[in-house]
């Protein structure tokens, strides 16, 4: 995939996860691993600047993407 | 060459650090896992906060010998941590302790090398994360980790293991009833997303990047 493609795409999935954490409740919080635990607000932050927890965040979402689309989710569940 | 028979302890070492809300969460759900051991008579060791140092628990393995270790807090590639900013088990330092035991860590990224280096050459077993491990909590219940029930979707099932494991299963039995639970929450999610639930799809996000991230390195048939 070219660069121009990919970076559209990324944009597309950081779109995907900043909607998904929008409607997120805000008394929710979400402990990453050994980076800490995040407010909604904190991680729609974070996705927004591109650091370290949005990158993991949008990372996490990519794999969950692929897993949907792949059919490996739906074939697990119904295992 | 490998050990055919392993005169370890039937000891369970838990680590229970408490110095943020992923720790307080981590432990809490550790603290179930102790009563189970308790009521399972199973020999167990707890280090508690401000215990947790890699000399502490260097000695006590030393000492002790025990079988089965369960490391809650945080990790990286290459370490496990105790207290706070305290690495207990890293790969330069003394990763050869755990020769031949089972280690269950539910502290993110260590499967990545640290797991495959505990297990090298010798008849060990590791079950870890190559993903952060990760939960969503509901702040409500904070203070009291017991009610909260979002947390329990992912914590539960990461309990299964140590619990699989001190009930005489293998490994990898331990490792499949563990995602088993997480298989079975995440259908109880969409059930829930289907209603509406407002946070759902992010909880099956993490969920499943918890499931995928679950590996075992190792004797899949070693036994507690």
């Amino acid at each position: 995939m070219n660069k121009e493609k990919e970076d559209k795409r990324n944009d597309e999935i950081k779109e995907l996860v900043l909607a998904r954490l929008n409607v997120m409740p805000p008394n929710y919080k979400l402990s990453v691993g050994n980076k800490g635990t995040f407010t909604k607000d904190q991680l729609i932050e974070s996705v927004k600047k591109g650091d370290e927890i949005g990158q993991q965040i949008v990372l996490i979402q990519m794999n969950f993407i692929k897993a949907l689309t792949s059919g490996k989710l739906i074939e697990t569940l119904n295992q | 060459m490998k050990r055919l028979t392993n005169k370890m302890n039937k000891t369970l070492l838990i680590t229970m650090p408490k110095y943020d809300d992923g720790t307080e969460y981590l432990s809490y759900y550790a603290s179930l896992v102790e009563k189970k051991a308790e009521e399972l008579n199973i020999d167990k060791k707890s280090f508690k906060e401000g215990d947790i140092t890699a000399n502490n628990v260097s000695k006590y393995i030393k000492k002790k010998d025990p079988k089965l270790i369960f490391v809650n807090g945080h990790g990286d590639a290459d370490s496990l941590e105790g207290d706070e900013g305290e690495v207990i088990f890293s790969i330069e330092k003394n990763i050869n302790l755990l020769r031949d035991r089972i280690v269950y860590a539910r502290a993110c990224h260590a499967g990545i090398s640290f797991g495959k280096k505990m297990v090298e050459e010798n008849n060990g077993c590791f079950i870890g994360y190559k993903t952060p491990f990760s939960f969503w909590m509901d702040e409500r219940n904070s203070a009291v980790p017991a009610k909260d029930k979002t947390a329990k979707l992912f914590l539960e099932p990461s309990n299964e293991v140590v619990i699989s494991l001190i009930k005489g299963n293998t490994a990898k039995e331990a490792d499949k009833k563990s995602k088993k639970m997480m298989v079975d929450n995440m259908s109880k999610i969409l059930k829930m997303q289907e209603k509406d639930e407002p946070g759902a799809i992010g909880w099956l996000e993490i969920l499943w990047n918890n499931f995928e991230g679950q590996i075992l390195y190792g004797n899949e048939e070693a036994t507690f």
